[in-house]
């Protein structure tokens, strides 16, 4: 069995956010809601600056807090062997126990039905005209694993594109990164592109303090001046 | 019992949901796999959609990437770079995705409508009805048969923004075949100055490409190339590389950009104080014996003469190929020091030292990547010169991992207008433009001409003074220059006195609140067929892109099918050379003559491109890439990508006076004299009413000219330092709410909103605070948005993003869209009309002051 992880490269990031719209475009993410999603940080004193911007998804953690959270039986966030935390939008009855557990604050919920703007008025004309469901651009692929939209009163997350991986594909995040920085891959296997990166690099995750052990790593620094 | 969180949190059974129907992929093939360890979890893993991936372009930016476009039961869900481009494969610049918001955007202009309420103005509700394609067209021909019957076809003019291949039917030929002078395009609110500086010293007025993957050393200059200008799906892409490579970095701009985040060096630029900076570190390469012998020359003892502060007799040295090295020196770089630049440029003598050196000794795999930012001024015509004659100096122009022209594809021609012209048209095609282009304070030297290019914003002053006259009857495309253009409120007076203005657009607009006919347009990247070619990493690509989804809403293509249409309805009316122009556009296959709009698309492209994919004209053309047998071949594939570069060819064979490199421009010379001729009086008079301040010899050197600012400092004490908001598709994506959603991918910004930022020492010492609501007031208008402190920012400047401000655009981009509530504000209501008056580009930065105090 697999053990996924992304690495993101922090020197290859340019922190242009394509990722983040990819991911919504795939995963027929909400307004306002975001599986990716950044941290921008400005430091130093002028003329002495330093930006930083850290990528940010579920990190499907080893010892996810969500699930130890989540009061359903069966629980609506859980781990799957291959590491991959999932959510069953079926079972969820959006308690929000595990957006709350999360430290890293990936998990979002929904006070009401996504996609308002498809949904009625001539928003709802052009679906229902151009077909789709829900909304124009509704991506069907989403739906071969999990909701295609989630629904109101449910959470959502990231999946590591869990619909892409089982049909052999990268999560669309790393395909749509212009800049080369996400690997995604078997930590398992001791030659997979994320586990050479991870050993030939530091390389740090976020909140380590929280004990969760994240899959996602990132290596260098996002600026690159001294 | 529906399970809510409440009825969860007030105790309620947690056991026995899920009884919900999902999408679960109703419309694919299932199959069950195990993947769970739970043994009790089922779960079914469906099959991804088989879609298909299909060619075409992107016209968001002046990137023009190619793209595949997945396209999936008639609809277009997805889109990516297109692999095979050798310009940027498939990487994919973020705002490229906000496309599939924009075509399917339900505030889109679903058919066309006609103004019920005569009178234009702001607040007026213009009380557009629907009204038939057949019907408007109609009246469209009317009224240019009205000026045909007059004899006033002038008085006809057409407005273009953004365009594909073919626009030189629409906007080349088509006014003069009516009988207009008046094809107004955008590109002076583009990047005409940026075009200046590499003309006026290497002959070549285009945007430059960059040899990035052979450099040592970059430098780039008012340029933001991984948000915003230019190729940026390339550059993004490569950055990574370089960085990994070891190549060096330095990023000149007033704020600390994205790109000045992945740079070694950031040279914070105080605004419009760009000139300093370049000459300064011109003074250090030669000082220093950093220039290239190669290119440009050397000593006749083989010695190094350039020594602060002394003249050099132009005997001594031996130039190669370049022009006027000395005059340059002796005229003004020698008293140019790092020194004296530190306190104008506001960097410090070291950091100049510095990073000239190092591009120094890089060199000649060394590049000064430059963009709008360093010259698009008031006074920048200069500072685009000395910024790009920094490339000449150590003769990486032309020079692998240096700045390159590229290669053009050798496209195929429309037929010649000229025997479609009768003689209404030919005389009255012949009049003044009406943008003033060549008047005396316009000089607009395009291609070393006087009135050589256009000067897109003058139009309004032009129509409110009517001079040279007053146009009646408009059309505009692609555009929305009441928004896009500083001080957008003349264009709101102007456009209320033209008698009759269509405008063919995706999306209402600013624009739009003053026609009298709504044309619904196709979006270029899927509702029509689509091309356009751009360089970038040493190549240069043409995409073409086929219809790959239907039109959402009654859209036509306003390049091909709204002139077929005003053909047919002018032919009728009795003028039937448009109509006898368009049946000479025959299928080069077959030479079927077009019989409707639809062909008329096909064969204009085809037209163009058949140099590309009929491989007898591709050895006519000698046309250098990639080959093809046939059209559909072409189509097929989508992309067309030229061999690479060939480096120094130009070398002593530049278009230039001289033919060389010139860093005294005897073709700047002639062309300013040209133009003093014209206007009967000299050189210094023409630059002196154009805002510069130099005389005699001098300007005909790159040199330091102090900015000119609106607003005395008193009054506005800030420099306001404008930029691309990186998602803004040219100011058209604000409806999309992605990019709301991402707003704050700028660093500084806020989702959803519009802020201006301020370095934390003045918000101080104003009493503000982040978050606070601030009124920002320049000498020409006022604004209002939210006040974010950021460190990013030198005392004394504030910054802000163009990009929000649409009360028009729809209901995402506008705060309130019935009561034409903007959200956030535009800055070109805060920018004064100006211009870079020689090559007519208007001025976007580096010459405004503003004042910030709370709102």
């Amino acid at each position: 069995m697999a053990k996924y992880a992304m690495v993101i490269n922090q020197e290859r990031c340019m922190g242009c956010a394509a990722c983040s719209i990819a991911c919504k475009n795939e995963n027929n993410v909400g307004d306002g809601k975001f599986w990716s999603h950044y941290i921008m940080e400005t430091t130093g004193s002028f003329p002495d600056i330093r930006q930083n911007y850290i990528s940010t998804l579920c990190n499907h953690c080893e010892n996810p807090p969500c699930e130890a959270a989540c009061p359903t039986t069966p629980k609506s966030m859980y781990q799957k062997a291959d590491g991959i935390v999932m959510h069953d939008e079926e079972v969820c009855i959006g308690c929000r126990a595990c957006e709350n557990a999360c430290p890293y604050g990936v998990i979002y919920y929904n006070e009401e039905e996504p996609f308002q703007r498809y949904r009625e008025g001539e928003g709802a004309e052009v679906t229902e005209r151009v077909g789709g469901e829900h909304f124009p651009y509704y991506n069907p692929d989403r739906a071969a694993t999990y909701a295609g939209v989630r629904r109101a009163n449910k959470v959502e997350k990231c999946t590591f594109c869990d619909h892409r991986v089982y049909n052999g594909e990268d999560p669309y995040c790393v395909v749509a990164c212009p800049a080369v920085a996400r690997t995604f891959g078997d930590l398992d296997d001791p030659d997979s592109e994320v586990s050479r990166l991870l050993a030939e690099n530091d390389h740090f995750v976020l909140k380590p303090e929280e004990g969760t052990n994240p899959k996602v790593y990132y290596i260098k620094k996002y600026d690159v001046k001294e | 019992m529906k399970i809510t969180r409440r009825n969860f949190l007030e105790g309620a059974a947690v056991l026995g949901f899920g009884a919900f129907v999902y999408d679960q992929g109703r419309r694919r093939r299932m199959e069950t796999l195990q993947a769970d360890e739970d043994p009790t979890r089922t779960e079914e893993i469906g099959e991804l959609v088989s879609g298909e991936w299909r060619p075409t372009g992107c016209l968001g930016c002046t990137s023009w990437c190619a793209k595949e476009v997945y396209v999936v039961d008639g609809r277009a869900i997805k889109v990516h770079g297109h692999p095979d481009s050798k310009v940027h494969g498939s990487a994919d610049c973020p705002r490229a995705h906000l496309a599939i918001q924009q075509v399917y955007d339900p505030d889109r202009i679903k058919q066309p409508m006609i103004r019920t309420n005569p009178n234009k103005g702001i607040d007026e509700d213009p009380m557009f009805e629907p009204i038939s394609w057949d019907d408007a067209m109609d009246l469209f021909a009317d009224k240019i048969m009205e000026l045909r019957d007059n004899d006033e076809t002038h008085k006809f003019g057409l407005f273009r923004g953004r365009y594909t291949n073919i626009n030189g039917l629409l906007y080349g030929n088509l006014p003069k075949i009516i009988g207009s002078p008046n094809n107004i395009s955008h590109s002076s609110i583009c990047a005409e100055a940026e075009k200046f500086g590499p003309y006026y010293t290497q002959g070549y007025w285009n945007y430059r490409d960059y040899d990035v993957r052979n450099t040592k050393y970059m430098i780039c200059w008012g340029v933001d190339p991984l948000n915003s200008n230019r190729q940026v799906s390339h550059y993004l892409n490569v950055f990574g590389e370089l960085l990994e490579n070891g190549v060096q970095i330095a990023t000149v701009d007033p704020k600390h950009s994205s790109t000045a985040a992945k740079s070694h060096v950031w040279m914070p630029v105080k605004p419009g104080q760009d000139g300093a900076l370049a000459v300064a570190m011109a003074h250090v390469i030669l000082t220093e014996g950093l220039w290239s012998r190669e290119f440009v020359g050397e000593f006749n003892d083989g010695g190094n003469h350039f020594v602060a502060g002394e003249t050099i007799d132009e005997g001594d040295f031996n130039e190669v190929h370049t022009n006027g090295i000395i005059k340059w020196w002796n005229l003004e770089l020698k008293d140019r020091t790092p020194e004296w630049a530190e306190e104008i440029a506001g960097v410090d003598a070291a950091t100049i030292r510095k990073v000239a050196t190092d591009f120094g000794n890089a060199a000649p795999e060394a590049l000064v990547f430059m963009g709008g930012g360093s010259n698009m001024q008031i006074r920048g015509g200069y500072n685009s010169m000395a910024v790009h004659a920094l490339n000449g100096l150590v003769g990486s122009a032309e020079h692998e991992g240096g700045t390159i022209t590229g290669r053009s594809a050798k496209l195929g021609s429309f037929t010649d207008p000229a025997e479609f012209m009768d003689e209404i048209a030919q005389r009255n095609s012949g009049k003044q433009k009406i943008d003033q282009r060549g008047y005396k304070n316009l000089p607009a030297l395009k291609d070393g001409k006087s009135g050589g290019g256009v000067v897109t914003n003058r139009v309004a002053d032009a129509i409110l003074a009517e001079d040279p006259y007053l146009p009646k009857v408009m059309i505009g495309y692609f555009c929305n220059f009441n928004y896009s253009c500083p001080e957008g409120e003349r264009w709101n007076r102007a456009m209320e006195k033209i008698e009759f203005f269509a405008h063919c657009v995706t999306h209402y607009s600013e624009m739009s609140h003053f026609a009298d006919l709504l044309l619904p347009s196709t979006h270029h990247m899927f509702e029509q067929m689509s091309s356009a070619a751009q360089k970038g990493n040493g190549y240069t690509h043409l995409w073409i892109g086929e219809r790959l989804i239907d039109p959402v809403f009654d859209a036509k293509n306003p390049e091909s099918e709204l002139p077929w249409m005003l053909a047919e309805k002018l032919e009728e009316k009795g003028f039937s050379n448009l109509m006898d122009y368009l049946k000479t556009f025959s299928d080069p296959e077959t030479g079927a003559e077009p019989t409707d709009g639809m062909e008329l698309e096909t064969n204009c492209f085809k037209i163009l491109t058949e140099p590309i994919w009929n491989p007898v004209k591709y050895e006519e053309t000698e046309n250098q890439g990639t080959k093809y047998n046939s059209w559909d071949e072409f189509l097929d594939a989508g992309i067309w990508n030229s061999d690479a570069y060939e480096f120094r060819k130009l070398w002593s064979n530049m278009p230039t006076a001289t033919g060389k490199f010139e860093f005294y421009s005897e073709t700047l010379k002639n062309a300013l004299q040209e133009h003093a001729d014209k206007h009967e009086t000299d050189i210094d008079d023409i630059l002196a009413t154009c805002n510069y301040d130099v005389t005699g010899e001098r300007a005909f050197v790159p040199h330091y000219e102090e900015p000119f600012m609106l607003g005395e400092e008193s009054a506005y004490p800030f420099t306001f330092v404008d930029a691309k908001a990186r998602l803004a598709r040219e100011g058209r994506s604000s409806n999309c709410s992605w990019f709301q959603d991402f707003k704050d991918v700028d660093p500084g910004d806020i989702k959803w909103g519009d802020s201006i930022k301020m370095n934390p020492e003045d918000a101080d010492r104003l009493g503000l605070e982040d978050g606070d609501m601030v009124k920002i007031t320049s000498p020409s208008g006022e604004a209002t948005a939210t006040l974010k402190t950021w460190i990013a920012l030198r005392p004394g400047t504030v910054q802000k993003n163009f990009g929000q401000g649409h009360w028009a655009m729809g209901h995402v981009a506008a705060e309130d869209y019935e009561g034409r509530k903007a959200r956030g504000s535009n800055n070109n209501d805060l920018l004064g009309a100006e211009y870079e008056r020689l090559s007519g580009s208007t001025a976007f930065y580096g010459s405004f002051r503003v004042n910030i105090e709370r709102a």
